[in-house]
Parts: structure tokens; sequence; C-alpha cells
């Protein structure tokens, strides 16, 4: 995992003096390495901060801000930087500049501006949070109830983009099924502040945190169980520091590290599944959140499962390509990543590539589509409750 | 510039592969150094036809073209410092043939060292030239700057490795050198007149490598020495030994200090030197045997400890942080500058003493690490380029390194080449008369002199 950059108090600017622009980044940047050209790497980046600094540009311009934009923040870089540069924050400090001086690109502009008028991405009703839950075999028992020890924190996609309800739909019935005490806030959930935070404009999000840690306060949780591999990464890791507490008094958990406790604690049974399968590291759980193990861990409880590595994995996972708000800025250089990365697991054999985030189980799913390859892509809570089907 | 030329370029390339906004100059602007200059256009061929279409146009204008890989030189090599076209080889990364038979690969030159190396050794194969930075460079600057690397001392450096080559030259023709036939003594060697040429005899657009079987055994021995002269012994003793080790690493105590802060490996902090051994081959017993006689060598020449890594997960980790003492020196101080020196192999433990004596004198501080069976050394200064104070020193310290060298029966440069950062000492290290023919050289291939102007060579 990264060590939090978090608390690094140097301005951009300064940090970027670290750079010896020795270019091990480029090797591990899903961005160049798709387009080959040096202005989508991390070290041009950072270049560009010192450029600005040093008087070689004048001012920041919409192509400056597109540079910066044009990432998927995987952080891959950070990761393999051998002298320690924090080219994660570097990233934000200067996505946070040019939001101030209006130059955030429009789509994102409009993206924040959506997420304040409606409380999610999708510019739907809120309330309409909990779609997902109609058809399912019996009616989730965390629906309507007003106290639990968990609250599920389900993120704005697996709300509102059907395909990924399967998440949600999945996870409750585990929960059911493991008499797990939990709720679902519905309406009471707003979108957790990521893409805000990401656009640069966290003072605009801080609303939104201050929102979702109240109300699941409100319902006596002491946890919050978070399947949005980006939701968990903000909640858990930028939600204090932007309430300006040490910790929440909540605890934070990915689904993952709750299953893995719940399975190899409880009794549940699992049926076997056959099959060879690869295990798909969302950035924001495994290199920036730094849960990389409860997923194995869970996948180990799957009798006859076996896991084949890709060679890019944990720490040196490479992107799905669906991180950064690449989706709504850039979309064709999030699936070119996306396509590099569902060839690799078609390389180690696998029938079914498996991740911990509906975002990437999204952009994987359209790049093996893409790529015509007999794979199928799914998320791991689907994958348990198969396991507690069959 | 003439405006037409990016008119021309466009014309020819198409636009997305022809950039010129402010942006992209800076992205095209530095090498893996602190020097910068704007270069005022960048394409980004595909094909061997295109980089001679943008040589044909930029010889028609008369404008610079410095052609460039992933840009990690340590030299300024690829810096476009006269402005013009800098010539992006990155999108002409296909490996176009791995000949297993022959034991060849065809590749073009913006394949990524390490790519070819992980495919090659996938079919049992091994390229043995290993940069610190195999991950970042590509073999097109591998030839045209001779790189070398740890396993060079086996092995040898890449230019041995180079069989043929495919490259455009000043006025835009392309010309092929050498072929897949190990012997070729056909004319002048056309081969090794263009491996370290840094661009500025002609573009290598292609190259056909030499490939050995992969050895499939190797261990690492980490050898503590409580004094380089320790040390300085140790390699003379194993190597006239008749014992060839894949590498003998060299690491000073502020190198080591510096990768322990970084990466916490357990390195030791109350030495003067460590050596990194390897031995590896085709027989697990005799590989083992070799280190076992190196150990034994070593502890009688004055070493304290060696540890023979048995894991490969621990010989890696000693290698990923032998790969890391360059950029891991950026915490100690903004800039860096990396020196490349080589000396008569008996010569490191003096090389070593009087550059420490010059860090003192000046006040900067010095790390050294290197190739010590290669007599090849690595001193990088460390400093703030925004003190100027510091700037001087840094310029007054790397004449006295040259000096050393030189005095000491050495050269300026043993695998990371000129570029700009060392032309003033050229004519100290050639002499006149060596300058003068090279000069010749250069000017029969190039007389425009539009191939990577200003490096390599002192004009006249």
């Amino acid at each position: 995992m990264i060590e939090s950059t978090a608390e690094l108090e140097r301005p951009a600017e300064e940090e970027a003096l670290y750079c010896v622009r020795c270019g091990l980044c480029l090797s591990v940047c899903p961005g160049y390495r798709e387009s080959l050209k040096e202005t989508d790497s991390p070290r041009a980046r950072v270049a560009l901060v010192r450029a600005l600094k040093e008087g070689l540009l004048e001012a920041p311009t919409d192509e400056y801000s597109d540079a910066f934009f044009r990432c998927l923040l995987c952080g891959a870089c950070t990761f393999a930087c051998p002298s320690g540069v924090a080219i994660d924050r570097i990233l934000e400090l200067t996505r946070g500049k040019l939001a101030n001086l209006g130059l955030l690109p429009e789509v994102l502009a409009d993206l924040d501006s959506r997420i304040s008028q409606y409380r999610n991405i999708s510019a739907e009703e809120n309330d309409g949070r909990l779609i997902w839950a109609d058809n399912l075999p019996a009616p989730p028992t965390g629906l309507d109830k007003k106290q639990a020890e968990v609250a599920y924190f389900v993120g704005c996609v697996s709300s509102f983009f059907p395909r990924s309800y399967r998440v949600p739909q999945a996870l409750v019935q585990i929960f059911d099924r493991a008499g797990v005490d939990y709720a679902l806030l519905g309406g009471a959930e707003w979108c957790c502040g990521y893409p805000m935070f990401i656009n640069g404009e966290l003072e605009r999000a801080r609303e939104l945190i201050q929102h979702n840690v109240e109300a699941v306060r409100a319902m006596g949780a002491k946890k919050v169980v978070v399947t949005c591999a980006s939701c968990y990464h903000f909640w858990k890791h930028s939600y204090p520091a932007a309430l300006e507490v040490e910790d929440l008094g909540l605890e934070v958990q990915h689904a993952t590290e709750f299953l893995a406790d719940l399975l190899e604690t409880d009794t549940l049974k699992l049926h076997e599944i056959r099959e060879n399968v690869t295990y798909h590291d969302p950035c924001d759980l495994g290199r920036k959140g730094g849960v990389t193990e409860a997923p194995r861990r869970v996948l180990a409880q799957i009798p006859g499962l076996r896991l084949v590595e890709m060679a890019e994995n944990r720490d040196s996972s490479h992107c799905c390509g669906g991180g950064g708000n690449l989706e709504s800025f850039a979309p064709e250089v999030g699936q070119a990543v996306a396509r590099n990365r569902i060839r690799q697991a078609a390389d180690v054999g696998a029938g079914t590539l498996i991740s911990a985030c509906q975002q990437c189980e999204r952009t994987l799913t359209n790049a093996a589509r893409a790529e015509r390859l007999r794979i199928r892509v799914k998320d791991i809570t689907e994958v348990v409750l198969e396991a507690l089907e069959e | 510039m003439d405006p037409a030329v990016i008119e021309q370029l466009e014309q020819t390339l198409g636009t997305d592969k022809v950039l010129f906004s402010p942006i992209d100059r800076i992205a095209y602007s530095f090498d893996g150094t602190f020097e910068q200059h704007l270069p005022d256009v960048i394409v980004l061929p595909e094909t061997n036809e295109e980089v001679s279409a943008v040589v044909r146009i930029a010889s028609q204008y008369d404008v610079p073209v410095v052609p460039r890989g992933m840009s990690s030189g340590l030299a300024g090599g690829s810096i476009p410092t006269r402005g013009g076209i800098v010539l992006s080889l990155t999108r002409m990364n296909r490996i176009l043939e791995i000949d297993k038979e022959n034991m060849t690969a065809t590749v073009e030159a913006g394949v990524i060292t390490a790519d070819l190396q992980a495919e090659v050794e996938k079919l049992g194969l091994f390229y043995p030239p290993d940069p610190a930075s195999t991950k970042q460079s590509s073999i097109g600057g591998n030839v045209a700057c001779n790189a070398g690397g740890p396993h060079c001392l086996k092995y040898g450096v890449t230019g041995d490795y180079v069989l043929g080559l495919t490259v455009v030259l000043a006025d835009g023709r392309m010309v092929k050198t050498g072929g897949k036939a190990i012997k070729y003594v056909t004319g002048f060697n056309m081969n090794q007149f263009f491996v370290g040429s840094e661009g500025a005899l002609g573009i290598i657009t292609e190259a056909i490598l030499r490939l050995i079987a992969k050895p499939p055994h190797a261990r690492t021995a980490l050898v503590h020495f409580p004094t380089l002269d320790n040390a300085g012994r140790t390699v003379h003793a194993v190597l006239t030994q008749g014992l060839v080790p894949a590498t003998m690493e060299l690491l000073d105590e502020t190198a080591i200090e510096c990768i322990e802060e970084a990466m916490r490996l357990g390195l030791p902090l109350d030495v003067e030197a460590i050596l990194l051994i390897e031995s590896d081959g085709a027989d697990e017993e005799s590989v083992q045997r070799e280190i076992d006689t190196i150990a034994n060598i070593c502890l009688e020449t004055g070493a304290s400890r060696v540890d023979v890594a048995y894991d490969e997960e621990k010989r890696a980790e000693l290698w990923r942080a032998r790969r890391s003492v360059s950029p891991s020196l950026a915490r100690k101080a903004p800039n860096k500058l990396g020196e490349d020196i080589t000396v008569p192999r008996s010569e490191i433990p003096e090389a070593v003493r009087r550059i420490k004596v010059l860090s003192a004198e000046y006040g900067l501080p010095i790390v050294i690490f290197g190739h010590a069976g290669d007599g090849n050394l690595h001193p990088n200064i460390l400093f703030d380029q925004r003190d100027p104070a510091q700037r001087e020193k840094v310029e007054q310290i790397v004449g006295e390194i040259f000096k050393v060298a030189l005095d000491l029966g050495g050269t300026l440069s043993g695998e990371h080449g000129i570029g700009t950062f060392k032309l003033p000492y050229m004519r100290e290290a050639l002499g006149q008369a060596s300058i003068n023919i090279q000069w010749r050289v250069k000017q029969a291939m190039d007389p425009q002199n539009i191939l990577n102007p200003g490096k390599v060579l002192p004009e006249p």
C-alpha cells in the first residue's frame, strides 16, 4: 500500500523537485503504456508543475488542465517511484488549484454540479437508491431498519446503474443468510464525495461527507460496510481528515474484509465451484486502500476455486481503466487500459476475473466483449452468493 | 524554426503524430538529468519510412533532429539543446522476430529492454545487458549509448550483442548493417560504428541482437568490507583466480545509507563498502561451488561477513536495492549529478579515495557505487541546483573527477555516454587528433550537422 501522503504539507511545486526524472513511472503508468506519449506520463505531469513554478509556462491553460485530468489516479507511479515522490499528492493539489482557477474541464464541472443538486452522480431522485432491492426473492431485512450494528453504504454506481445492482443484491442476501444486523440508508445516503475530491473540489464535498457520517451515526451503527472500492478508500482515508477528527468513531470496512471474517468464523456452508479464476485488485482498494489479502481470504474459503494470479497483482495491480473520472472525461483512455488488463487475465488462463468493485466489473466486462474474450467478469459478492446457493 | 516544417510533418505523418503545443514541448524537453530545453516540434513515427520522411524534411529545412527513446539517459544526450525536432521512437516498439534456432531477436528501437528480456526468457533465452534503467530504457537508446550494467562483467555490454542494425541516415536514406550471421568480416564493422554514436551519425530504428541460453541457476552474495581497500583487493583476487562472476557491484557507505533509508533491508551501516557478487551458470552445483569459493576468497582478503541469498525473493530484493540507489538519492538533496567514469580495475580504491577527498574539500556529499569488476564507477554528487554557489562547486568537482579518471588511466564514461554533460572534457580525454578524425567522420555522415547536434563531439 502507498503510505499515506495525505499529511504531506509540502506544496506540489516543492515535492516536484524530488523527481529525478528517471522515467521508471512510465513503465507502470497504464495511460502512458497505452499512448506511448510522454505528455501522458507521471514524469511529464511533475515536470509541468515545475515548469509553471520556474516560468517555463506563464499560466495554466485548458490544455495544461487536460494533462492533469487525463489520469486514472491509479497510484501505480506513486507506488513505484524510487525517489518516493508523492505523485498522487501532487496530482491532487494541482487538480485542486486548477479547479479553483476555473479550469476544471466542463464535463467534470457538470458532474460536480449534478452531485451537489441531486446528491448522486446520476442526476436521479436520490430516494430511488434502493430500486435494486425490489426484485429479490425476499425483501432484504435491512430495508426498513432504523437502527442496526452495520450500515451498508451502497454507493452511487450500484444504486443507479442497473447492471451493477447485482453487487448490493448479492451482499444483502449473504447478510441475510448469515443473520447480520444491518441497515440500508436509502435516500439518506448521499454521494460519498470522492468524484468531487478528485476533481479538486474537496470543499464542495465536505457537506456530503458531513451528512453521510451523521446519517450512519443516527442509525447507531458501529460499522460501515462499503462495496465500492472508491467510496471505501474515501471513507477510510479521507473522511476523518476532511472532518478534522482523529477518527470517525466508526469502523469502516470494505465488504471483502467483512466477508473474510464472516466466512472464516461463521458456519455458512459454501459449495464447490470448480474453476480457474483470477483476482483483479481495484486500485482504490488494494494499492491505495491497503486491502489486498481479505478478498483472497474470501476466495480461499470457496472449495474448488483455483486462484491464478496475474503478474501485476496486489500493490502492483494494473488499473481497470475505470478510475479518475476518466469515464466522463476521456473514456477512450479508460477503455484501452481496460482491454490491456483483461488480456492479462486471459493470458493466465482464467475463466472468470473476479474483482471487488462495481466499477472494475463494468469496465472489464466491456473490455472482455471488445476483445472478444471468453472470460466472465464478476464481483466477489456475486461469487460468494453463488457458492452459498449451489 | 520555419513553420513550414510543422506543416510538412503533419502532411507526411498525419496530425496525431506531430505535437507542438506548449505542454507537449515541455513533456519532451528533458531526460534523466536536471537539464532542459524545449523542442519546436515532436514526432511519433511508427515505421522506418516515417522516420526517413521526418529526417528528409529536417534536411530540407536544415533543422536539428534529436532521436529519443525513453529519455532516461544521464548525460543530456536526448535533450533538444538546439530546439528543432524531437523524434520519439517509443511507438516503434514491436519485437519483430525471436529466432530460437539462431538465437537472435530482431526488434524495433522503441522496445523496452526489460520487455525484450521477459519475452526471450519465456523461451529459455537470455539478453544479458542490464542497465539499471532496464524497465525505462529502450533498445535504440541502449545501442546508441552502448549501455552496460552489472551483468556486463561476465557477459559484455550492449554493443557485444549487436549483430545488425537498420539506420536512417542524415539524408533520409536507410541502411542495414550486419545480419544474423555471427561472423561478419565484410567491409568495415558498421555495427560498431553506430554503437555508442548517440544519434549523431544516424537514427537506429531496428536491431538484430544476439541472444544466449538463459543460465538457469544463480547465487548472490552480499559481502561486507570494513575498508574500501579490502573490497578492491577482493575484486582483484577473485578475477585473477580465473573466476568470472556475473556481477561484482560496489556500494560505498553513503550509497548503503541511502538505500537503507529508503528500503530498510537491514544492510550494514558500519562498513566502508559492500560488494554484491553473483555467480550464475547452467549447472547448479558448479554455481554453488563458485560462490562458495568466492566467499572464501572474500574472507581471506578482508571481508568481515559474507551472506549468500538462498532464496529468489531475497536475491530479487538485493537487486531491486541496487537498481534503486541512483533514484533513492533524491531524498538526500533536490539534485544529483551522476558520473560514469572508468579506471583500470586496480585503481578503484585509489579513485574512490580521491573522490572522497574532493567531497570533503568542496563540502558536498558524493555517493559512490558502480561495477567494480569493470572498473566503472558512478560517483553521484548531491546538491541543490537553486543555489548558484553549489552549482559552481559541482562544475568544479566534475572537472576534478574526470581529472582523477584520466590521471589513473581511465576515461569519462563507461556506459552513459557523453551527451552534453561531458563535452567540455572530451579534448583532454581523447586528444585533438582523435577529435579531428571523429569530426571528419561526423561531417561525412551528416554534412548539415542536423543529427543530434551539439552532442558527443565538441565542434572544432
